[in-house]
């Protein structure tokens, strides 16, 4: 999985592209909570590009969701492919991960 | 046989992107397989072969040998390791889905919920996982 930051102000955007899978998790994880360090606590993961995700993955996600609101900020995640969304809804997170259509929607309230 | 696709290697990280294109050939050369099947039943592959790598004894040192086969009404698959044995097969029985803000084990009760079934069994000195998913 490759991943890229770009940072806007508040707002910072962690694209992963590839497998999210269990050699990459601990990769989104970090990038989170490097993140969350620096200041920046509303976090979108860009999942357009991710082709896979596993329940390492998903581990990863939510750790992310949790560093980013227990500094008062917030992690969304945004285009996620049907792999994802599926998996996502298989295990409930489709409920506190709530799948945003594009990176600029889950942006909208902030 | 045709429709019968193996692969052997080591149970690591990199394994498992060995099997992601395993599968992903195995789609190519079976057109007819819809590709949300497919998509399912990669996704409990790669739970279960993730365990492998993750809960495996020696770490780093089990060998592996995955063996795939499309049928005309379902897709089945063996996992066969020689790690020291699975000693926690209860959790295949209780594999119930943790809550929301849980950051692991999810990965048994997503391979149960998209196999029609999951099965685990020591034979000799191999684990040996059985996926099967009946085909829509």
């Amino acid at each position: 999985m490759e991943l890229e930051k770009q940072v806007d102000g508040q707002v910072a955007v962690l694209r992963c592209s590839g497998r999210l899978n269990m050699g990459a998790a601990g990769r989104l994880r970090a990038a989170v909570d490097e993140t969350v360090a620096d200041g920046v606590r509303r976090i979108v993961v860009d999942l357009s590009e991710t082709s896979f995700v596993d329940s390492s993955g998903l581990g990863a996600l939510v750790g992310g969701l949790k560093s980013a609101r227990q500094a008062g900020g917030d992690l969304r995640i945004a285009a996620a492919p049907e792999q994802v969304r599926t998996v996502l809804a298989l295990t409930n997170l489709d409920r506190v991960l709530t799948p945003h259509q594009t990176v600029e929607d889950a942006h909208r309230g902030w | 046989m045709a429709g019968d696709h193996t692969l052997s290697g080591l149970a690591v990280p990199e394994g498992l992107d060995e099997l992601h294109d395993l599968l992903e050939q195995v789609g190519v050369q079976h057109p007819d397989v819809s590709p949300a099947d497919l998509m399912l039943f990669e996704t409990a592959v790669i739970e279960i072969a993730g365990n492998v790598v993750e809960h495996g004894r020696p770490p780093g040192g089990v060998h592996w040998k995955f063996s795939i086969q499309v049928r005309p009404d379902r897709i089945e698959a063996t996992l066969a390791d020689d790690g020291m044995a699975f000693e926690d097969a209860r959790v295949l029985a209780d594999a119930s889905m943790p809550d929301a803000d849980a950051e692991d084990g999810r990965g048994f009760a997503m391979a149960s919920q998209v196999l029609d079934e999951l099965s685990y069994e020591r034979r000799g000195s191999a684990n040996l996982w059985a996926m099967v998913r009946r085909r829509s």
